[in-house]
């Protein structure tokens, strides 16, 4: 018995990982007691040091010191703020108006604003909930197909799951030992490609099936001009003079032949949109009449998401942010814009700050319980166990790829992807690390495969979300006066189908064209290497091993407790003392 | 007997709901000084180790002395797949059972393991190891009294679940915990369509 025990310890630990993980109760208690119950049974076996257990508080003071993981409550607080805030409604009112008579013109809008919102608010069932009550409506008023309907308002709520600076990220990097920067970086044209893809469903569907996706009638249309012109060849010129500018501007400031691409786009894109806004800005103070309604409204209300993504993500891909001070700017931004709208009450801070207090706690305490696991875990050569099991798959790289894939796909109906990243991911990290697979692409294919649960029926949480606003009876419209079917339980869950295989579809992209990924990140180090004086993010978290990292957990293992606390001090000190 | 303990659990839930309360406005304070840490560093070229330590000081601070909070509102993450269905009854024990075995054992075993740490710090007074770093000894003293909070609420949702078994109150898990966040923005949006729910 005591032989079978202390061969089989891992699998034991893992075992009994799984059973209380599904026993019901809070699985960050359930995973640290898991490990400390068997570490005191591999204590008691001769497996494992008796002084194991002091090397506990060292794990928690380096969960405390992360100064990545600071990011979390100030994104989730963020999130919180805005989408309070009205951002959301001007831009599907506006960008519905816009597009609307295209046939298909409202899917594109969804996806649009959908693509937006996620860069800004980053929160899914909000940008669900958003669409739900604004676009959909509309949508069934001028009689689009509602499984095309709700499936797009689905997706596009969960591209708030990989576009930057989505928390998966976050939590990935840290988990797999890479700088943030460098995770949303990557993820960047994944996320968009992604964007792109559903529009291009969406003009499949216009173009088979038209009657799904009709164009809005004129009168459905408020925002133009006194003639009825729409107002819309005003705002191509704004546009066309914005980008011009900033081209223009790109040239004279970057005549190198390789200029750094970051600090390129992210500095012309301000100069466009800055052109935008002034010239709005502008005609409407002097009553010029030279912009249309319709174009000073577009601008209007693309300006302070805008300002907010050149704000966050701008200057964390600049590198003059961490992202945790990315994240903090955004929540001080989010509160500004707040403000400025009168949209911010004493009851909406509380809320806000309630719902952050809580999800910082639940989201550490399972790190917390994580940590407590993997020491007893790694103790008794549990990820050597879990490695072996892994890098002995048939087919190597693509072998483990596939299994892993499958493993996340289904594990994600059931865990949260905190729970997911926590635990999995640094069971699987070093091996993926082992058969040569770049982290960053790894953490991003993952990212994309959890993003699917997000609204793969029946269990998918924009699926949830959706339902809960969608009408539940049928409905006489305010506009039309007809009365309008409700929307089915079925309809909702049918139309994410198409979603759910272009998501499959991506995850297969990804594979095949690792530059998808990478592409951004090949230009950084050509970019490093011209041009030192730019730092990127990519310096901060490299450098030193990041706590979350199996590194760091071998290093506390080994009853080095100082490694943790050098590692903490040799990050601020690189970022402390960054231009 | 179960009264006397009834009224303790009462206690500790007004306890950790104002520690909750004003726990959270860290939070803000958090965003603002790190907000001004960056503005400051890019616009002035200057920074402070110790304005840096704050917050993640903070950060902990609400994390640690929150996790009580977030218990006595059932927030802690749970995976019930296999057990969401099941009766209240069955879920009462499921929490008793977890408590026991689950929270109560590890977040003592960790309050006793961080507690020598502390003493540890507050008697050599030992500093931040970053030029004019924080004093250690806050940050390390967090950690046990974070986990007392924790202790003390699993206590007290202890008592809840074996006087709920007892019929002696209604079921503690299904106390209301007013509007979500999604509900809140719903009804707003709805409001501002000049709709009803």
């Amino acid at each position: 018995m005591t032989q079978f025990l202390i061969e089989n310890m891992a699998p034991l630990m893992f075992g009994a990982l799984v059973v209380v993980m599904l026993f019901g109760y809070p699985v960050a208690f359930a995973l640290a007691a898991c490990g400390i119950f068997f570490g005191l049974l591999g204590i008691q076996l001769g497996l494992l040091q008796p002084s194991l257990f002091q090397a506990l508080p060292q794990r928690i003071w380096a969960i405390m010191s992360n100064d990545t993981l600071l990011a979390v409550p100030f994104f989730t607080f963020m999130g919180l703020i805005l989408e309070r805030s009205g951002m959301a409604e001007d831009l599907l009112d506006t960008i519905g108006q816009l597009f609307g008579p295209l046939r298909g013109g409202l899917a594109f809008a969804v996806i649009f604003v959908g693509a937006l919102l996620a860069a800004t608010t980053g929160v899914v069932a909000a940008s669900v909930i958003s669409m739900g009550l604004i676009s959909l409506p509309i949508m069934l008023r001028y009689g689009y197909d509602r499984r095309f309907a709700t499936g797009v308002i689905a997706a596009s709520g969960t591209l708030a799951q990989i576009i930057p600076p989505s928390l998966v990220l976050i939590v990935m990097a840290d988990q797999l030992g890479k700088s943030v920067g460098d995770m949303y970086a990557g993820a960047f044209v994944p996320g968009i490609t992604l964007a792109g893809l559903y529009a291009i469903y969406a003009v499949g569907i216009t173009l088979v099936r038209p009657a799904w996706a009709p164009a809005l009638p004129v009168e459905a249309r408020t925002i133009k001009e006194n003639s009825g012109a729409s107002g819309t060849k005003s705002l191509a010129v704004l546009f066309v003079v914005s980008v011009i500018a900033a081209v223009a501007f790109a040239h004279w400031k970057y005549p190198q032949p390789n200029p750094p691409i970051d600090e390129l786009l992210v500095l012309s894109t301000a100069v466009g949109v800055g052109v935008a806004f002034g010239a709005s800005v502008v005609n409407h103070v002097l009553k010029l009449g030279l912009l249309s309604r319709m174009a000073e409204r577009v601008t209007f209300v693309l300006i302070p998401p805008l300002a907010l993504i050149l704000l966050v993500l701008g200057t964390i891909f600049l590198g003059v942010a961490t992202p945790t001070e990315g994240g903090a700017m955004g929540a001080s931004g989010a509160l500004v814009m707040a403000i400025s709208r009168r949209r911010l009450s004493i009851d909406l801070m509380r809320q806000a700050m309630n719902t952050t207090a809580k999800l910082t706690s639940f989201v550490v305490f399972i790190l917390v319980g994580a940590r407590v696991f993997s020491l007893t875990f790694y103790g008794v050569d549990g990820h050597l166990w879990v490695e072996h099991l892994l890098s002995s798959l048939p087919g190597g790289q693509i072998g483990f790829l596939i299994v892993v894939n499958l493993l996340v796909f289904v594990l994600a109906f059931f865990l949260d992807f905190f729970e997911l990243a926590f635990i999995i991911i640094p069971l699987l990290g070093p091996v993926a690390e082992k058969l040569g697979i770049d982290l960053i692409w790894f953490g991003i294919l993952l990212s994309v495969n959890m993003q699917t649960s997000f609204m793969h029926p029946p269990f998918g949480y924009a699926l949830f979300y959706l339902r809960s606003v969608a009408a539940t009876k049928d409905y006489v419209d305010k506009v039309t006066g007809k009365t309008l079917a409700k929307v089915t339980t079925g309809q909702i869950y049918w139309g994410a189908v198409p979603f759910v295989l272009i998501q499959l579809i991506m995850v297969g992209l990804i594979i095949a064209f690792p530059g998808l990924v990478s592409g951004g990140l090949a230009k950084k180090a050509a970019v490093n290497t011209d041009q030192i004086r730019i730092e990127i993010p990519a310096d901060e978290g490299g450098s030193a091993p990041l706590e979350g990292s199996p590194a760091a957990d071998d290093a506390s293992k080994g009853g080095g407790t100082a490694g943790d606390d050098d590692a903490a001090a040799l990050e601020r000190e690189l970022r402390g003392g960054k231009k | 007997m179960m009264r006397g303990l009834l009224g303790l659990s009462r206690a500790i839930d007004a306890m950790n709901e104002t520690v909750g309360k004003l726990t959270y406005w860290l939070i803000l304070a958090a965003v603002l000084i790190s907000t001004g840490n960056a503005i400051v560093r890019y616009g002035l070229n200057t920074s402070s180790n110790a304005w840096l330590e704050i917050q993640w000081y903070l950060f902990s601070f609400v994390f640690l002395f929150c996790a009580g909070y977030t218990l006595l509102h059932n927030q802690h993450a749970r995976i019930d797949i296999l057990t969401g269905h099941l009766s209240g009854r069955a879920k009462a024990w499921i929490d008793i059972l977890g408590t026991m075995f689950f929270l109560l054992p590890m977040a003592i075993a960790i309050m006793w393991l961080s507690w020598p740490v502390f003493v540890d710090a507050w008697q050599s007074n030992e500093v931040s190891t970053n030029a004019g770093g924080l004093l250690i000894w806050p940050g390390r003293l967090m950690v046990p009294v974070g986990f007392l909070l924790l202790v003390l609420q699993g206590l007290s949702e202890l008592i809840k679940r074996v006087a709920f078994l007892l019929g002696m109150i209604p079921d503690p898990s299904e106390k209301d915990e007013g509007p979500t966040d999604e509900e809140l923005l719903a009804e707003q949006l709805r409001k501002e369509r000049g709709e009803t729910a």
